[in-house]
């Protein structure tokens, strides 16, 4: 699967502690300024690892699920759960 | 002349920065043995200017900017921004050393590379742990090269090579009376953000240090190319020590500490490369 431009712009931008809390704060507002598709949309929402993981570097994974205050255990329990073949979707 | 005094490599996981002060004795005192190792060579080797390569973690550089190598030739840098290092590392600007990382660059597009250059870089965990572990405190000016690791496409592992070796060009010709040290910071086998995430490959990371220590280049080259992509996404920073390694003369390391630690999710390696 192609690399989501937006999608990982949102997860790196959200290493300023400033746009983390406007996001926790009003995240339909930060949203808007990201090309997002509803796909991408539908599993930010409920931090969906199968539709986010293919489409973003995973070190930008793991700092959007640390953000999202996902612990580790839980974080490695659902890339273990992902297809093998995740990454071509 | 400028002198390399010492060529070294350490590894760098987060986590040894985030969780220090949680860890058992046990993980604290094996972890210490390599960062203290790496240390006192450096400390015995009297740098005054450390070269150390790193990768960028997103700190930097991100998809619509991505340079493949970034030499800093600023005469200050940004310490990491990183919360879990500002709570440990107290250096909030770290002193670069401007004549040397023009040098660099200048040698390295004479020598038909062409790096980025960035007159003021954020030097983050990559750079500062093995830094703050090693007791560098403060450290001695730092060039920092900065190699793309995270995401590909990056650099093969004979390009990583030649670069080695055009550092050591651009050191031995500095026209400076100056000693430089070496400092390669990643690996050894580590997966973050993956389903690998917490392996780590002590097969690949022991025949890693094997051909280190033998120091031949083709089959380096031959091994990493082919299994590189099997040591997760993290084994990529081992793509530093290639260039510390011909920087050093391709003659083989001796290899100060070696242990996988599953707190850290890394094979955490440590080595000081031979130079005659």
């Amino acid at each position: 699967m192609a690399t989501d431009y937006w999608l990982s712009k949102l997860m790196y931008d959200l290493q300023d502690p400033a746009l983390r809390a406007a996001y926790r704060a009003d995240r339909a507002t930060v949203l808007a300024k990201y090309k997002l598709d509803d796909a991408v949309l539908r599993a930010l929402e409920t931090h969906d690892i199968a539709v986010l993981a293919p489409r973003v570097n995973a070190y930008l994974l793991r700092f959007y699920y640390q953000y999202s205050e996902v612990k580790d255990p839980e974080f490695i329990a659902g890339l273990r759960a992902l297809p093998k073949d995740y990454l071509n979707g | 002349m400028a002198d390399l005094v010492g060529v070294f490599a350490a590894s760098h996981a987060p986590l040894v920065a985030r969780d220090w002060d949680n860890f058992s004795p046990s993980v604290r005192e094996g972890l210490a043995v390599g960062y203290d190792k790496v240390g006192a060579r450096l400390k015995a080797a009297a740098p005054d200017v450390i070269l150390e390569i790193a990768t960028d973690h997103w700190v930097n550089f991100f998809l619509d900017n991505l340079p493949s190598v970034c030499i800093g030739i600023g005469a200050e840098n940004d310490g990491p921004p990183e919360p879990f290092m500002r709570r440990v590392y107290p250096y909030p600007t770290l002193i670069g050393h401007a004549g040397l990382g023009r040098h660099l660059a200048e040698t390295a597009l004479a020598d038909d590379f062409e790096p980025a250059v960035s007159h003021r870089l954020t030097l983050d965990h990559g750079f500062c742990i093995p830094l703050w572990r090693a007791g560098l405190t403060p450290p001695p000016p730092i060039v920092p090269v900065l190699v793309n690791e995270i995401e590909p496409p990056m650099l093969s592992v004979r390009r990583c090579l030649e670069w080695g070796r055009l550092i050591a060009r651009a050191i031995d010709t500095y026209p400076e009376n100056i000693r430089v040290a070496i400092l390669a910071s990643g690996g050894l086998s580590h997966s973050i953000g993956e389903p690998s995430m917490g392996a780590i490959e002590v097969e690949f990371d022991e025949e890693s240090i094997r051909l280190f220590d033998a120091g031949a280049e083709q089959p380096m080259i031959d091994y990493f190319e082919a299994k590189l992509p099997g040591a997760g996404n993290g084994g990529h920073e081992v793509r530093s020590w290639f260039i510390a390694h011909a920087a050093a003369g391709s003659r083989g390391f001796e290899l100060l500490d070696y242990r996988p630690v599953p707190e850290v999710y890394v094979g955490c390696g440590f080595a000081s490369w031979r130079m005659e």
